[in-house]
């Protein structure tokens, strides 16, 4: 399956929800009105991704970081979203923490319980889940200018 | 996903969250996060702090062949930075509308959007 970045669309209905949210009520949207919104916001990601690439290639690293993404929304001149992205960010931050805590307490009981074979194996995919929020404490750090 | 992501095995990302097509409908989407924090059977409550499927955003940024990897942070920001451009679009073409009396929003009133409002400027000549 060949996707082209056109065809991955956001799902209809939340995209209709997101706008119902942002208009008074009693304003209606057309189809093709919220067509064009849905193809704006895939254009959106893409734009905003590059952008954001551009921040990470920039400093040498692989790995796109919410930091460069607060860099391409500036760039992009959407300083207005900063303020909200920075506390979605930090809510966002919180639940994985309480994510990991649960998967991590998960793991204890599981060696409780079986052999070294299992944990290997949940171990692994278990970082691979988290191995970006580590890495990025370890190698990075960018994020800490996110959170100012 | 065709060949675009060099270091692909070690996806940092979050197919398990399960969060692709859910109908959102069901469950409490106001975003004033009323304290998500529940550490309970967890992997979705993440998801409800974007309103968007995380899946469907990084399928999108890893069309981009030069992006390898991205945080599961990054794709969530973006996520919610997609979701403030909609509404953000939304109300901008919102004016229009209402400057022709009409209580729709037609395609037009975005296309008159984009042309008028420069952070717009990127999707001239990007849509259908």
């Amino acid at each position: 399956m060949a996707e082209r970045p056109e065809d991955l669309n956001l799902p209809n209905a939340v995209i209709t929800r997101i706008i119902k949210e942002a208009l008074p009520d009693g304003v209606n949207v057309s189809k093709e009105a919220r067509r064009a919104i849905s193809q704006a916001a895939s254009v959106f990601v893409l734009y905003a991704t590059s952008c954001a690439n551009n921040f990470a290639m920039k400093a040498k690293r692989k790995t796109l970081n919410a930091g460069d993404v607060m860099s391409a929304m500036e760039e992009m001149e959407f300083e207005r979203f900063l303020q909200p992205l920075r506390e979605a960010l930090e809510a966002y931050k919180k639940g994985q923490k309480g994510k990991k805590e649960a998967s991590e307490q998960k793991r204890k009981d599981k060696e409780k319980k079986s052999s070294t074979d299992e944990n290997d194996k949940s171990r692994d995919e278990e970082e691979e889940e988290h191995m970006d929020d580590e890495q990025e404490g370890e190698n990075e750090g960018e994020e800490e200018d996110v959170e100012n | 996903m065709a060949a675009t992501a060099p270091a692909a095995p070690a996806e940092p990302e979050l197919d398990r969250s399960g969060a692709e097509d859910e109908p959102r409908g069901t469950e409490p989407e106001e975003d004033g996060g009323n304290g998500q924090a529940g550490p309970t059977a967890g992997a979705q409550q993440q998801h409800r702090l974007a309103k968007l499927p995380l899946s469907r955003i990084k399928a999108l940024m890893k069309a981009d062949p030069d992006v390898s990897l991205a945080s599961q942070e990054s794709v969530f920001i973006i996520a919610k930075a997609t979701e403030l451009f909609v509404e953000m679009i939304a109300k901008d073409a919102l004016v229009y509308a209402q400057q022709g009396k009409r209580k729709t929003l037609q395609r037009k009133d975005l296309d008159n959007a984009i042309e008028a409002i420069d952070e717009f400027a990127f999707l001239e000549g990007t849509l259908d």
